[in-house]
Order: structure tokens, then sequence, then C-alpha cells
């Protein structure tokens, strides 16, 4: 036992040692002073976001409290929740346990494969209480003061917290576990990455789909009243999934005495599935495990013709740079899926989410395409400009440009090729991802949406400006706090906080911009003029972000230990 | 040539010093083996040396170059192999020593020329064209080696090329050690393998708790001590003071 929380230990500081919960590495540098602004500019953009939940929650209240229906919302937060853990438990569970680069050192220890496999389930389960607090902690907190609730409401609720990951992601281990033993997937894990992220992203897509096809009982209220209603749509699904319910009947009991009950089924199914890892843990762990450290390649000489036409004749280091940072980011799958796959994908994603949603949510995805099939020319040009910019620069590519080199980042200090330039080559590829993701949305919005091609093609430059800017500030960002200490390449872009930080800086210049574009059109002032003005305004500011991109290059490849 | 001059480093804000005031020269056409203890500040000199630590104090100058001032032009006459093999995985062998061609602007029939020979040399023309992901440790050495050799640098640094080794690739390591001094290159180089430096260093530097404790030929030291006594003991008497 103490082997194995000596693990847990040793996981938890790896996983977050360098990252959410150690401050001081939020500012390793004094110079980084600047950072704060922008962190505070991105916990601001979060408060609008957490008020309109907030909002909702307390409408919804006050909605269902007379039908007596108002426990439905800790069902649909719960469900939500345990949904999350599931789609995001599947990457973190098969590269935790099967291509975490700690497995070659845990192996050989003294230690057997329930104590390390539990142990990694374990920092599974912490990290998800981040991925499934955003919508769990504002209900679950919401509800208790609406309902004023008493200690026992709170007391459940910590614990109900705690135990929401672990049935979700038992159930993926289990499936994950037996997968690796009984199917020969050894040698060919970057191909099992990304088929079983596009299985769950399609499956994930698939429910969100079916959610917003949901038949139409009328307007607002009388769907929403149906939505969560005794017998409804949280109610079946609940009922499908059950512990979603005993957590809400643990919380909100029906009848006096019972929440003891459920809360006794829901900690013991989640004891029971963990049990069922242990099991699973000793039979198949290791044995799933062996071959697949190893890297098939099929080792045959080249003849001098083929060697001397394998031999480049000489690119510039920009050019040279630019192919490295295309390569690595496109054969390694968690970067791919990342990168070039989710600038393709989001396009596709918004259009079908707003599409299926049809008129009836007024979602911001909605409104956008409101805006490209309008009969305004300004607003399809401001529209199509914005729905290309968040296509194609709401992904971690320029955000990770430097830590995505990791332990490898000493070649780029050695090199002679000046930091100005290796900065230039990155930004390019970033930029490259950033267009690529620009001309998805411009096809999708031209094909899909019918939107003007025209003017679609005139919000061109508008999108790639914005995009050049945010690119060089999503790079800006990474180069002054690079995370290269990383054992497992998900810790370079998708648990990398510098992703987030540039994720809220984007988005609050995006909010910004278009509360700024609004407002100038509401006063009255001509479209051409404010297409005009923002166009020049985002030339100005890609330039401006760019020249300090490169300013501080020098410096910072200077000051960069590795 | 390498020069330091009174180059101090040191970490967690002063409090571990782990080179302390290092002048020392290496002169074209030398191989100078550097030795020390495991902490000595072996590695720490090395990463000095081709730019990737900044020195606290002191100067460096590599091939008459200074490394902070003009750390591009340093950069362009040096290469270096690390203690551990840390490339891009991702990339093919041939993909990886094309961008050290690449950035060191090596003209395509010596590109040619350099990689056919090493690679024949070091057995490794069969897995060039695979990911260096499914090299062995050794193999993976052995490329970092090749993309070394592939500029012809006047400079080379390397942290203890050996480990990892077979037997006739360490062999022919050395010959090109030898080859590289003798056309009027310069080579320092970190080693454990008391052997080695004794057969292969026209001079050897002693390095302990950041400070160079000896240097000179395998005569020198061995005249400090008054008698013949082999590297690994006199190793071994100056690092126990």
């Amino acid at each position: 036992m103490t082997k194995f929380f000596r693990l847990v230990r040793v996981g938890l500081r790896v996983n977050f040692g360098l990252s959410l919960f150690r401050p001081k590495h939020l500012l390793e540098n004094k110079r980084d002073i600047w950072l704060i602004p922008l962190i505070l500019i991105g916990i601001a953009g979060l408060f609008p976001v957490l008020l309109y939940y907030l909002k909702g929650i307390r409408f919804m209240y006050r909605l269902l409290a007379p039908l007596g229906q108002q426990a439905a919302l800790l069902t649909f937060a719960i469900l939500m929740g345990q949904f999350l853990i599931l789609v995001f438990g599947f990457y973190y569970v098969l590269s935790a346990f099967y291509f975490s680069r700690d497995l070659d050192l845990l192996i050989p220890l003294p230690v057997t494969p329930v104590q390390v496999l539990l142990s990694k389930f374990t920092v599974v389960v912490v990290n998800e209480y981040l991925t499934a607090s955003p919508i769990v902690v504002p209900m679950l907190i919401a509800y208790g003061i609406h309902s004023r609730a008493g200690f026992r409401y709170w007391v459940t609720a910590v614990f109900v917290y705690l135990l929401l990951p672990v049935i979700p992601l038992a159930i993926v281990s289990l499936l994950v576990v037996g997968m690796m033993r009984f199917v020969n997937f050894s040698r060919k894990k970057d191909a099992l990455i990304i088929i079983g992220s596009l299985v769950l992203m399609t499956g994930a897509l698939g429910l969100q789909f079916w959610l917003r096809r949901m038949p139409d009982a009328g307007p607002g209220r009388q769907v929403l009243i149906q939505f969560f209603n005794e017998g409804g749509f949280v109610q079946k699904i609940g009922a499908k999934f059950p512990p979603s319910i005993w957590a809400t009947r643990a919380l909100a009991p029906e009848t006096a005495g019972s929440e003891f009950v459920h809360f006794l089924l829901f900690a013991g199914v989640s004891a029971l599935l963990f049990g069922a890892l242990f099991f699973a843990a000793r039979a198949f762990f290791y044995r799933g495990l062996i071959g697949l450290g190893e890297v098939a390649a099929r080792r045959r000489r080249l003849s001098r013709e083929r060697l001397s036409a394998h031999i480049s004749s000489g690119h510039r280091p920009i050019r040279a740079i630019f192919l490295r940072e295309l390569r690595i980011m496109n054969r390694t799958p968690i970067f791919l899926l990342n990168g070039v796959l989710s600038v393709i994908l989001i396009p596709i994603i918004f259009i079908l989410f707003a599409k299926a949603g049809g008129g009836k949510s007024g979602s911001d995805s909605y409104r956008i395409i409101l805006l490209l099939a309008s009969s305004n020319s300004a607003a399809v040009i401001l529209g199509s400009a914005l729905f290309m910019t968040i296509c194609g620069c709401l992904n971690g590519t320029a955000s990770s440009a430097f830590s995505r080199e990791g332990a490898q980042f000493w070649m780029s200090k050695v090199i002679p090729t000046p930091p100005a330039d290796q900065v230039k080559a990155k930004f390019l590829h970033s930029f490259a991802v950033a267009f690529l993701g620009i001309l998805a949305a411009a096809v999708v919005a031209v094909a899909a949406i019918q939107a003007d091609i025209v003017l679609v093609l005139i919000s061109l430059p508008i999108a790639m400006a914005a995009a050049a800017a945010l690119t060089a500030l999503g790079m800006i960002i990474d180069l002054l706090r690079p995370l290269l200490k990383w054992t497992n390449p998900q810790k370079a872009i998708k648990q990398n906080l510098n992703v987030l930080i540039a994720f809220f800086a984007a988005a609050g210049i995006l909010v910004g911009l278009t509360i700024a574009v609004t407002a100038l059109l509401k006063r009255g002032i001509r479209g051409e003029l404010v297409i005009s003005g923002l166009a020049l305004f985002l030339f100005v500011l890609a330039g401006l972000s760019f020249a300090f991109l490169l300013k501080i290059a020098a410096r910072r490849y200077r000051e960069i230990e590795t | 040539m390498i020069e330091l001059n009174d180059v101090s480093k040191s970490y967690n804000n002063g409090r571990v010093k782990a080179v302390d005031a290092l002048t020392l020269t290496v002169r074209p056409g030398e191989i100078f083996g550097f030795l020390g203890p495991n902490g000595a500040g072996k590695t720490t000199t090395i990463k000095l040396i081709v730019g990737l630590l900044r020195p606290d104090a002191g100067t460096i100058r590599v091939d008459g170059i200074d490394n902070q001032k003009e750390p591009v032009a340093a950069k362009a006459v040096t290469t270096y192999v690390p203690d551990t093999p840390a490339i891009y995985e991702r990339l093919t062998g041939l993909e990886y020593l094309n961008f050290i061609g690449d950035v060191y602007g090596v003209p395509k029939a010596d590109r040619l020329r350099r990689i056919e020979k090493w690679l024949d040399i070091f057995e490794l023309a069969g897995a060039v064209s695979s990911p260096i992901q499914s090299y062995s440790h050794g193999m993976k050495q052995k490329i970092v080696l090749i993309a070394a050799l592939l500029p012809a640098p006047r400079v080379m640094v390397l942290d203890e090329p050996m480990v990892g080794l077979d037997p006739r690739s360490a062999h022919h390591m050395k010959e090109m050690m030898r080859t590289h001094c003798d056309g009027g290159g310069t080579l320092f180089f970190s080693t454990h393998i008391m052997e080695v430096a004794e057969k292969l260093c026209d001079r050897i530097g002693i390095i302990h708790n950041g400070r160079l404790i000896a240097h000179g030929t395998l005569e020198e030291l061995r005249a400090r001590d008054r008698e013949d006594q082999s590297l690994e003991k006199i190793f071994l008497e100056l690092t126990e003071r």
C-alpha cells in the first residue's frame, strides 16, 4: 500500500509539478510579469461565461422548482461531467497506461502491475477533476445556494464530486486494458491513437447532434421543461446510466433517508469497478505492454543513386526548420490531432452544431451562420472573417511552438541559425496551419451556408491578418515560458498552460473586437468604413506582434537554458 | 581553438557553484580530454562552450569568436554531441542529417560524400531511411556523431561520446577524433574511460567541484606527483583531496 501511495505521489508530482498547482512556475522569470494582465484578461474572459451559466442555472431552477423537477439539473450536470470524462479519459488513460515514457522506469522496479496501473489511474482521476469542474462545480454550488441546502448536502456534494470520475474512467480503463491485451496494437500505436480519437470524436459529435435534434415541443420554456421534466430527456438518459440518478438522489433525496442508500449505490458501484480494474491490471496490464515500446521499421540499404536523390541540395535554414516543424507536428499523433486535423474538423463541427440546433437554440454558432447567410454585405464579410479566424486559430499549434520541442530544444540552441530566423520558420508553420483552418472555414461557409463567395474572399485578408496577430501572440506566450520538460507529448500541447492562456487571450481579443465593431455599426457608421478600420487595425496588430516576437527571440533563446 | 577565461557558472541563485573561475585553452590540432567525478562540472563546462548555458562571469572564445557576443558565428564553427542522444525521433536518420546539412550550409556534393562515408563506417546505411525512434541507443548515438561530423567543423565538443557505442564503432570514433585534429581541428571531450583519455588525448584536464585542479599532457600530470603513475591513479589521488 505504501508503494502504491508513493507511486501516486510521484505521478502527481510529475503530472502537476510544472503546471497549474505551483504558482512559482507560472512566472519563472521576473520579466514574465507582463503575463499577469494577460492571465487576468483570460480569467476575466471566463467570468461572462460563468455568469451566463450561473444565470442559466438560476433560470432553470426557478422554471423547474414549481414542478418539483429542479433535481434534474444536478442529473444533467453529473451526466455531462461524466460524459466529458468518458471522452477525454480515453486519451489520458491510453497515454498514461501504455504510452507514457516513465513506464520504462516503473516496470523494472519491485512494484506490481496492479500498483503501477492503479497509481496511474489515480493520477488520471485527479486530472479529470479539472475536466469536469467547469460544468459540475458551478452547478453543485448554485443548486446548494438556490435550494438553501444544509450541511449534509455540502458534505455529500464534496464526496459525489470526488467519486464522479471513478465510474466513467474505470469503464474506459477496463475497455482500454482489455483492448490492448487482446488486440495486437503493438507497433501501431500512432494509428491507434488517431483512429481511437476520431471514433470518440465522432461519438461525441453524434450525441451532440442527437441532443440538438430533439423533437421540437414549442417555443422556449416548454422545450426546457420537456427536457428536464419527469420522463424527460435528462431522466431518460439518466435511467440508461443510473449512477447519475443515484448521485442526484444522494444530493436531493425524494424521500427522507433515501439519500444514504443512493450514495451507497453510487460509491459502491465506483468501488466495484475500481475492484474490477484491480483484477484486470493483475491479469492483463503487463501483457498488453509487451512490445509497445518498439517501433517497427524496415531496414533497407539505399543505393548510391537513391541516397543521392534523398539528400537535399541545400535548403535555406528557414525552409529546413519549417520542414522539421511540419514533419514532427504531422507525425506525432497528439500534435496532428490538435493541429491539422482540428483545423479541418472545427468548421465542419461548427456547422453541424449550428445546423442541428436549427433556429431554436439561439447559440453563438447559429448567430454566426445567420450573419454569413445575411443579405447585408458588411455582416457577411465581418461574420465570415470571424468564423474563419475562430476556425484557424483556436488550436494549440502556435502556443506550443517551442514547448513541442521538449528535450530536443538543445538542437535549436546549438545550430548556427539566428533565433529570429528559427522563429520566422516556426511562425510560417503555425500560420500555415491557421491558414488551412481559414480555407476549410471558407469552403464550409460557401458550400454549406451558401455565403456569397466574393464576400468570403473579401473577408479572407481580414481573417489572415487576425490569424497572423493571434499566431504571433500564441508564440510570444510560449516563447516567454516554454514547457520543455515533458515525458508525454500530450503535456506539450493538451496540458500546456500556454495553450490555455493563448486561447483566452485570443478569445478576449475576438470578443473585444466583436463588441467594438457591433457598437460602431449600431452608431450608424458605414459598414465599409468599419471593415476598413478593422482590417487596418488587424494588419497593424499583426505587424506589431510579429515584430515583438522577433525582437524577443534572440534574448529568449539565450535565456532558456537546457 | 577553445579559450575559457575565468568562467564561472552557478545554479540555484548562486548556491551551487558548478564551474568556478575556469581558465583553459585548447589549441588547434589538439584532442583535449576532460575528466572529473560525477557532478564535477564537466557537462556544465561543455554546455557553456557550445552556448547551451550562459556563464555568470568570464568569456569563452571558440576559434577566436566570443560565443556570447557572436553566438551564431561561434556555432557555425562548432558541433556538439550531448551525453544523451535526445534527437528528433519522428524524423528519419536521413531527414535529420539533411536538416543539419541545411542549417550548417553544407553543399550537396560534400554532404553526399560525407554521409556515405560515415554511414558506412558506423554501419548505419541500412537504417538511415527509418525513423530515428526505431533506433537503438547506440544507433542514435551514431547518427548524432555523423551529424556532428557532417559540417566538417573546426571545433568538436563531445560529452561522453563512447557511451553506447559498440567496440568497432568506438574504435572508428577514436580514429575519427585523431584525423579531425591532425587536419587542424580542435576536439574537446569528456570521458570516464581513463584508458581512452590516456591513449588518445594530447592534453588532459581534471575538474573537481567546479575547479580545474590539474591540466597538461599525461607526462606533465605524472611529473606533478614525481611518480610513474597511471592516469587512473593520478585521477583518484587528485579527486580525493
